[in-house]
């Protein structure tokens, strides 16, 4: 398991685009599970919707992507101290519930097919046990 | 043979978003369909789940056309059967 603290050690992003809380499972290479506290504090309900808080898609597919990085974590690469960046190539979701405001998102995914420096995950997002989002994602790291 | 070759062309089709009468045996992917290297990636992946093979990360440099690309899926499915 890793704490926030924890998880700003890999992950690159900083508030307000942390879009992972906690990460109950992780297998670098096999498996990742992780959490995303849904908040109705979080700024962008403010405008999607007044009134109507739904929280974006594309957010949704930021924490899988987010989630996806922790996937492809190698601690040996880490403590080379490596610089790397992540480029989000390709996604392919469908959104199958809404998220709303109080929502725990519990993301899953597992690599389709990991290879160096690219890869390819499948990832499903539920909601308090039901399913909100499920897709693929592709995405290459660069090592500066 | 015919199927597998016509089968993987609709595969890089649908991936790289063309009609399958423009993916032509020597049509350089790269340069004459406007591929990348992340399709590539995806075009492996996607042979790799039709087939239940597993292709090698290196051979992805040798899917630069349809004759590469249905040769090495044939190179891993005759070592499926072996």
């Amino acid at each position: 398991m890793l704490d926030i603290e924890a998880i700003q050690k890999i992950l690159p992003q900083r508030y307000p685009f942390l879009m992972i809380d906690r990460v109950v499972e992780l297998e670098p290479g096999k498996k990742v599970v992780a959490l995303k506290n849904v908040s109705f504090n979080e700024g962008f309900f403010g405008g999607h919707f007044p009134g109507k808080p739904v929280m974006p898609g594309a957010l949704i597919i930021e924490a899988m992507a987010q989630s996806a990085i922790l996937l492809t974590y190698s601690p040996q690469e880490a403590a080379a101290n490596k610089s790397l960046s992540y480029y989000l190539t390709s996604v392919k979701v469908r959104f199958l519930n809404p998220v709303f405001p109080g929502d725990q998102l519990e993301i899953t995914v597992e690599p389709v097919k990991l290879i160096t420096g690219a890869g390819i995950a499948s990832v499903v997002v539920e909601a308090q046990g039901k399913e909100v989002c499920r897709g693929e994602i592709s995405f290459s790291i660069k090592s500066e | 043979m015919q199927d597998l070759e016509t089968d993987i062309k609709n595969i890089i089709a649908e991936i790289i978003e063309k009609d399958s009468s423009e993916i032509t045996s020597d049509k350089k992917f790269f340069e004459d369909l406007g591929m990348d290297s992340m399709m590539a990636l995806e075009i492996m992946a996607a042979i790799e789940k039709k087939y239940k093979i597993t292709i090698p990360e290196e051979k992805l440099t040798k899917l630069t056309t349809l004759k590469e690309t249905v040769a090495v899926a044939q190179e891993y499915l005759a070592n499926k059967k072996a």
